[in-house]
């Protein structure tokens, strides 16, 4: 009887252990898991990993692999693996590998590029979405369905060596004094890029572009050529911009050392790989002057978990530390970078940073916003892929 | 009498033929070989053509309105339906792959069947060395001889203002055309490839019977008729497999024109295809990787309908034992001075300039203040904020990468190289049989196809149902390496194979030789430098092959080169450079290496 009873319990356990096996789905693990408290969870994710389970998860960023040291150093029995993806192929990888049954593949990812995380892995049905309960009234609503883990933003940084640029107006861009002193990373390369450039064509920024465009020449834009404005302006700025660096890193490296006068529109928080003897080289246009129309954009790094993990309460604590001030403001962690915003309101940029909190970049970057990427992508994506060259 | 049976009498030739065919290795090498071509060198074809006419997951399921997997024949009408679409997309693209291909396959041959002649043909001085640093560039991955092209010439006048070498020491400024665009691309992919070139024409100038040369002499024809009418015809074949070669890599090179045509707006048929894919046009970008196949194929046919016409390219009869060289007289050391600065700028100014890349700390400054080894050696402590825990010589992760390719190198390299020269032997020896064809044509297939298109189809097959298993390990990456690489190892098998005279071969079955002993005794020894290039170029190969692992790999920093990527798209140029001095030096050390054990190598100009 004994010897029965203590089978009896290791079979629960073990089914305990498992949520498919007793009927419990991912999805409503993360459900469970959404309204427990991080210790709860805790003893959650222990089980999952004393039945063999480790969190592998990817990231495009690489912040992710030091929030993901200081949470094993927080947590020490669990197991977090850390794989760095490339933003190109992070969609094509993860659309075969998520349900496929392959060894180790990821459990969730931190992600950028919205649309298309919503059009291949939540439309799919691959990837579920997870917010905790007790964050919601420090993160905006926006930010957690997907949970935005940080937003990161890309801004007009210029070479001062001729003194100011003086753009006071984003059109000035799209004008023959700017050909091809603008770099931009190729549109149909990166997706955040294009996805910005598609953000343009929304009602909300149709109508800056409109206001900024009267402002500059006098005169209310008129349809002709384009159906719309923001149409017109992305043709302009595509015949001027240049491609010569093909990464971020590259490009704020290349303009601070390179012919002053230009003019790059790239990740803020590259700054960081730029040598300190050329930085000062360097001025953030924004905090220059105010720009007519925007002075850069801002896209979300999303956090999903997958269909198929073995561990999702061990991938919702993950979630939560990222979200909390120990998680997001930790050791190296994103908090100490230009350029990176916690959506959890609490966490505050340090003030020796250069570097504004999330609210100031409200008013003046374009927002990625997935759901009219999402339906406008087909039809913009053409316009801008034939003006690329 | 008893009258034979009608059905036995059609049984016994066939039986006999069965056994006759069995008798004979070359043709069980074949059916050996063709089945399992068949099976891994098709099998990404016919993925390839299956998504070229079905919808995939995302836009194209609700551009088109219908559901994943459907059959479709829309993403031919969209490439090919006219406007800007199709022009910017395909036909601008497709006009300068074509020229960028074409250009590089003529002056790789140009350089590298120059500086062969020259080495083996001539009393050339400096020989060993000039031989020895001009195979370098093929060491190094295409994209890092793109990058120092960039270091070199940029200048203020282009791109980013960024002042390179050339204007920091000379202060010349290049124009436009010289550092971006159409002419660099075709001169770095040129110069990339011009080592092969060196390889497979200076092999078979090296093995070729020097009396051919000296009976025209005696003839009376004069140098350049020797070179036109006798040097050119025997190694035409291998200037042909050479140009195939340099055509296809440059057609489908990716790396190179982005690093060296984004600038200027130029674009090639792979980086629309990749656009396309990552934009989720899967199936438009699968028609581009099937036209640059195609392409491909037409070089092949030409190269086929030539190797075919031509009865026999047979240069070794038994071996030569004199050595006639021409004598360049007055004009050696000039010859020998210009290919000293030549061999020099392409492979070791490349060198210097990713040594110093890997120790300034500031871009573009090369005082000594600006000077470090933290990216080589220095600790955690004293590293940069770089991602990475050290320098790289002190980093587990860079060793593990090593050890990692360094495997991967030579197990690929083994069975390709072995596969090949089996290849080489069976489809010579069989040459003109339907067999013969397809197998050589199937074996040369997966060269053909885009590295890059190459990867996602054995993602695919690798994730799905039956084969997912394989996914994310090493095995399945000695696989893909050994398919796409098979085609050089084949095509030096052939050509090795069609220098050597049956008579010889037959000679020996005559006296009973077994065929192993007559492939170990009598083949391998007299083409043995050739044979061992069918097992050196795929070592180079995988060293510095980056496109066909980057899917296929569990995480970018698994092997040296998806590592050294990685560095690159980060802006990590440092470490970036640091590592490509490392490949390049573990493939001089297997050289070497090689050179020691059996006396073959690269500088030898394998084949001789």
């Amino acid at each position: 009887m004994k010897r029965f009873l203590s089978l009896l319990l290791a079979l629960m356990m073990v089914l305990s252990l498992v949520p498919s096996a007793m009927g419990e789905s991912v999805e409503d693990a993360l459900a469970a898991a959404a309204k427990m408290t991080n210790e709860e969870l805790y003893e959650k994710a222990k089980e999952e990993m004393s039945a063999g389970a480790q969190l592998n998860f990817y990231s495009t960023t690489s912040f992710a692999e030091k929030a993901a040291n200081n949470f094993m150093a927080a947590y020490p029995e669990l197991k977090l693996v850390y794989a760095e993806i490339d933003d190109v192929e992070t969609y094509n990888i993860l659309t075969k590998t998520i349900g496929s049954g392959v060894k180790d593949s990821a459990d969730m990812a931190l992600t950028q590029n919205g649309p298309d995380l919503k059009t291949y892995l939540l439309d799919e049905g691959l990837a579920h979405v997870y917010f905790p309960e007790a964050m919601k009234d420090v993160v905006a609503a926006d930010a957690q369905d997907p949970a935005i883990v940080t937003y990161i933003n890309s801004l007009l940084i210029y070479h001062n060596g001729n003194g100011s640029a003086n753009v006071t107006n984003i059109w000035q861009l799209t004008e023959e004094e700017w050909k091809d002193k603008v770099f931009f990373k190729n549109p149909t390369n990166e997706t955040v890029n294009i996805n910005f450039l598609i953000m343009l064509t929304s009602p909300e920024w149709n109508a800056k572009l409109e206001e900024a465009y009267a402002s500059r020449y006098g005169k209310a834009w008129e349809k002709g050529e384009f159906d719309s404005c923001a149409l017109e302006f992305i043709d302009g700025f595509l015949a001027n911009v240049n491609y010569t660096y093909t990464s971020a890193s590259k490009m704020a490296a290349g303009i601070a050392s390179g012919a002053p006068g230009n003019m790059g529109l790239f990740v803020f928080s590259k700054l960081r790989k730029v040598d300190e003897a050329d930085r000062g080289n360097l001025t953030i246009l924004q905090f220059e002057n105010k720009v007519e129309g925007f002075s850069g954009f801002m896209y979300p790094i999303y956090a999903t978990v997958f269909k198929d993990t073995e561990c999702p309460y061990t991938c919702a604590l993950f979630i939560n530390y990222l979200l909390s001030e120990e998680g997001f403001a930790g050791n190296k962690s994103w908090n100490s970078s230009q350029g990176y915003y916690s959506p959890n309101k609490s966490i505050l940029k340090p003030e020796d940073l250069e570097d504004e909190p999330y609210e100031y970049w409200l008013d003046c970057l374009v927002f990625e916003d997935m759901e009219y990427i999402d339906e406008k992508f087909i039809e913009v994506y053409e316009f801008i892929a034939t003006r690329v060259g | 009498m008893r009258k034979p049976q009608p059905n036995s009498l059609l049984r016994e030739p066939l039986l006999y033929r069965l056994r006759a065919f069995v008798a004979k290795p070359a043709n069980l090498l074949l059916v050996f070989f063709l089945f399992v071509l068949a099976v891994l060198s098709l099998l990404p074809m016919v993925t390839m053509l299956s998504n070229m006419f079905t919808i995939h997951m995302g836009i194209e399921k609700r551009q088109y309105r219908m559901s994943t997997g459907d059959w479709t024949y829309v993403h031919f009408q969209k490439l090919f339906e006219g406007g800007d679409w199709s022009r910017v997309n395909f036909w601008e693209p497709l006009k300068n792959s074509l020229i960028v291909a074409t250009g590089a396959g003529i002056l790789g041959i140009l350089i590298g069947g120059s500086i062969a002649w020259f080495i083996t043909r001539s009393d050339l001085k400096c020989k060993k060395f000039i031989s020895g640093v001009f195979v370098f560039p093929y060491m190094m991955p295409a994209w890092t001889l793109a990058l120092f092209w960039t270091n070199m010439f940029q200048n203020s006048k282009v791109g980013g203002g960024n002042v390179g070498m050339i204007e920091s020491i000379f202060g010349v400024c290049m124009p436009e055309w010289f550092v971006y665009g159409l002419f660099p691309m075709i001169v770095v992919i040129g110069l990339h490839y011009s080592p092969f070139a060196y390889l497979l024409i200076g092999g078979i100038l090296k093995n070729m019977d020097a009396t051919l040369e000296e009976s025209a002499t005696i003839l009376k024809a004069n140098r350049w008729t020797i070179i036109r009418r006798v040097t050119i015809p025997i190694v035409m074949p291998a200037i042909l497999s050479t140009f195939l070669l340099i055509f296809s890599s440059g057609f489908s090179s990716y790396t190179v024109p982005v690093f060296l045509g984004s600038a200027v707006k130029t674009f090639t048929l792979p980086t629309k295809m990749r656009a396309l894919i990552q934009a989720g046009y899967e199936g438009q970008g699968y028609i581009i990787a099937f036209i640059s196949i195609l392409f491909g194929c037409v070089i092949l046919g030409i190269n086929q309908w030539f190797t075919g016409k031509r009865k026999s390219f047979t240069t070794v009869t038994g071996k030569s034992g004199q050595v006639s060289l021409v004598k360049l007289r007055k004009a050696n050391w000039p010859i020998t001075i210009a290919l000293i600065v030549f061999t020099c700028f392409v492979a070791v100014m490349p060198l210097i300039s990713f040594a110093l890349e890997s120790i300034i700390r500031q871009p573009g400054n090369y005082s000594f203040s600006n000077m470090t080894l933290h990216f080589w050696i220095g600790t955690e402590a004293s590293a940069y904020e770089t991602g990475m825990i050290a320098g790289i010589l002190l980093n587990p992760t860079m060793w593990e990468g090593v050890g990692r390719q360094v495997l991967l190198a030579l197990l690929v390299a083994l069975i390709v190289g072995t596969s090949g020269m089996l290849i080489g032997y069976s489809c010579v020896r069989r040459r003109g049989s339907r067999l013969s064809r397809s197998v050589e044509s199937m074996a040369f297939f997966p060269y053909l196809m885009p590295a890059m298109a190459f990867g996602t189809i054995y993602l695919a097959v690798a994730t799905s149902e039956n084969f997912r298993w394989m996914y994310g390990t090493f095995g399945l990456l000695i696989l893909v390496s050994v398919i796409k690489f098979l085609p050089f190892a084949s095509r030096s098998g052939v050509n090795s194979m069609l220098q050597i005279a049956p008579e010889i071969e037959e000679a020996a079955t005559i006296f009973g030789v077994p065929w192993h002993k007559r492939m170990i005794r009598i083949l391998f020894p007299i083409q043995k430098s050739s044979i061992l290039s069918g097992y050196l170029l795929p070592v180079i190969s995988v060293m510095r092959e980056v496109a066909l692992f980057t899917l296929l790999v569990p995480k970018p920093r698994y092997l040296l080169t998806t590592m050294l990527f990685s560095f690159n798209e980060t802006g990590y140029a440092q470490y970036g450079s640091a590592v490509t001095l490392l490949i390049i030096l573990i493939i001089m050390i297997i050289n070497w290496v090689t050179n020691k054990l059996t006396g073959a190598s690269f500088d030898k100009g394998i084949g001789g």
